[in-house]
């Protein structure tokens, strides 16, 4: 995270010239309260307002790209910020009778403030629905990010245990078959060994794309462990879903992955295995796919060369 | 009792002779391609990364597990042991490495792996057994490696069954006899070693049919596999003493298993006052009582698994004339009671 705060540098200087110049405003026109007369449960009340909107700001910035969504939510929050700013400093700062702009600070940014916020937030929600078809054969229905892998990224072992769950109660319910799709790489550690492991984890996203390409909207794609995916298809029986494997075994084999450093070509092959859910758990369900692979892979040789 | 005359210092955990460019090197790379920060790796054992580049700094144990520990809590992913493992062996360790790669057969690169063990894998003590219809690999703990075991011991498999796939070209039907029990992530399991996996048993062992052990092994060259032996032969004798306090100890205990054992007995056959070696033993995290279950462990698995022995005859190889004694201390020593490891046994 090479801070994405370079990116915004200029909004947070304006918004630190407007708050400065916001209480220098107030330094000129009035005096300073004795501390008798401080308002210790306001100051409190605002100046943690405050403080909590500046942390809000600079979450929202660390996390987001430049953009339009991101300059609405920061307009919005800088200007709720600067409203309660001057609400605090008005507690240190006593202006005369006369002066009437201070209410203005005060109170106009606010409704802005709010305004831009509602507008930001709808146009987040419209950003994250082009987000989710991204996402889509990676998460269903809910996100867990701890969950994810960091290297494809897909969920991990717990996340598809988890959806797997969900998937075979909704088939209970529903009276629809669900499938799985098992695959392994053949001789994966090959790669590994030959090519270094940076060479391996690329091919391992080269795979998960590849996959992604190949399943139907709503499929979900896992990645178990290693070089080992399991896919979760619900509404499918088992004779479509060897269709899918097969499709998959023939995707992985035409693929013709070179090597990032000399370009060179890597023959790749994949196990795949399919078969629909019983009446069973997800655990029980996932040891039987295991072994249904393993014995796919034991009527195989590999060959090195 | 004799005295041992062939060692008289031993390899312990503040020795410093693991060369930090060989099984440290791998693990850093890795740890440092995954995104983990070299400075935390390193904290607190010792090491720099520009000393390990230059190839000249040499570590012990101790530093090493550290390292390992450190690895664990900046990188928590659960194939990190696994994929260790794997590169681990056969390594980049010079001759020991080329010897390992050469190997004509499985018996050959097990043995090697046996011979020049501190070389290629420090930590853990590889034992192998061959009885008539099996080959056993029985894992045991060289140094006090308790919070960093199962890592180890994941490691160890994953890098056997690793280089044995890739050597012999197909994938060899090992069975697991794992120590622990069985953890969250199986499937990490499934994917690295394979499907005959028992958790909660009482030794780490890999057990493969015997017949797979001559084999020929088709990319091997054997007359350089020999000439490597030799030399890492010749590198062993360079190290500060030939092997680890605790393999010395459990094979002693092995040795005399069906004698009464006491610890000032063994002391005076190391040729230490019973406190030295107490104090020696503290310093491993472990004791002896501890080390001489370990041991009676072994010595009964092997009778039970090898020779086929009831538990009456192995009570009384170990001459044990007390029944309930003989339950108590095997229970002791592998966790399962007479019966329940018949039971077990039966059933693998």
């Amino acid at each position: 995270m090479k801070s994405m705060f370079a990116t915004h540098r200029i909004k947070l200087m304006l918004l630190l010239v407007a708050a400065n110049a916001g209480l220098l405003l107030h330094l000129l026109a009035g005096e300073v309260k004795p501390m008798a007369a401080w308002d210790w449960l306001d100051i409190a009340g605002e100046g943690g307002s405050a403080v909590l909107l500046l942390t809000w700001l600079g979450l929202l910035l660390k996390s987001r790209p430049a953009g339009y969504v991101t300059n609405l939510l920061f307009m919005g929050l800088a200007c709720l910020f600067f409203s309660v700013f001057m609400d605090s400093v008005d507690e240190f700062i006593a202006l005369p009778e006369a002066v009437t702009w201070d209410g203005w600070l005060e109170s106009g940014p606010m409704p802005i403030g709010f305004i831009l916020m509602t507008l930001g937030i709808y146009h987040w929600h419209q950003e994250q629905l082009v987000i989710n078809e991204q996402m889509r054969n990676r998460e269903r229905l809910f996100r867990e990010h701890r969950q994810f892998d960091k290297l494809t990224p897909l969920g991990d072992a717990n996340y598809l245990r988890a959806q797997l769950q969900m998937a075979l109660a909704e088939a209970a319910a529903e009276k629809q078959p669900v499938s799985l799709i098992m695959l392994d790489m053949d001789d994966f550690s090959r790669v590994n060994r030959e090519y270094g492991h940076a060479e391996g984890d690329r091919l391992l996203q080269v795979l998960t794309q590849l996959m992604l390409l190949n399943l139907r909207p709503h499929d979900l794609l896992c990645r178990l462990a290693g070089d080992r995916f399991v896919v979760i298809l619900p509404h499918t029986g088992e004779r479509q879903a060897q269709v899918l494997a097969g499709e998959l075994e023939q995707a992985v084999r035409s693929l013709a992955y070179k090597t990032s450093r000399q370009g060179e070509r890597v023959e790749l092959s994949a196990s795949v295995v399919a078969l629909m859910a019983r009446d069973e758990d997800a655990q029980t369900l996932l040891q039987r796919l295991n072994i249904t692979m393993a014995r796919a892979k034991q009527s195989l040789t590999v060959r090195y060369g | 009792m004799d005295k041992l005359e062939w060692a008289a210092t031993w390899l312990e955990c503040d020795t410093r002779f693991i060369p930090a460019h060989y099984q440290p090197a791998s693990l850093i790379d890795l740890a440092l391609s995954r995104g983990v920060n070299a400075h935390r790796l390193l904290q607190g054992t010792g090491l720099f990364h520009e000393d390990i580049l230059a190839g000249n700094r040499v570590t012990s144990p101790q530093q090493f597990l550290r390292l390992i520990s450190n690895l664990q809590q900046q990188l928590p992913a659960d194939d990190t042991s696994f994929l260790i493992g794997q590169q681990w062996l056969p390594g980049h360790y010079g001759a020991a490495s080329h010897a390992l790669r050469h190997a004509a057969t499985l018996l050959e690169a097990l043995e090697r792996l046996v011979r020049l063990q501190p070389l290629l894998w420090p930590l853990l003590r590889l034992r192998l057994r061959i009885d008539e219809q099996h080959v056993w690999l029985e894992w045991g703990d060289s140094f006090g490696a308790d919070a960093q075991g199962i890592f180890l011991i994941e490691a160890s498999m994953a890098a056997v069954t690793g280089m044995s796939q890739w050597l012999s070209g197909q994938r060899l039907p090992w069975v697991f006899h794992l120590a622990h029990d069985q953890p969250r992530y199986i499937e990490q399991y499934w994917v690295h070693l394979g499907e005959e996996l028992r958790f909660a048993c009482p030794l780490n062992q890999m057990c493969l049919p015997r017949s797979y052990l001559h084999q020929p092994w088709a990319s091997a060259s054997v007359t350089a596999g020999q000439v490597a032996e030799q030399e890492g032969l010749a590198m062993l004798l360079v190290l500060p003493a030939p092997r680890s306090l605790l393999d010395g100890l459990h094979d002693y205990l092995v040795q005399h298993a069906r004698q009464p054992l006491r610890l000032e007995g063994v002391a005076e056959a190391f040729g230490m006052s019973p406190a030295t070696l107490k104090r020696k033993l503290h310093k491993h995290g472990t004791g002896f009582q501890h080390q001489l279950d370990r041991a009676r462990a072994s010595v009964a698995m092997d009778l039970y698994q090898s020779r086929g022995y009831s538990s009456e005859e192995v009570a009384e190889y170990l001459n044990f004339n007390d029944r309930a004694n003989f339950r108590r201390s095997l229970r002791r020593w592998t966790g399962l009671l007479p019966s329940e490891l018949r039971d077990w046994l039966a059933r693998h």
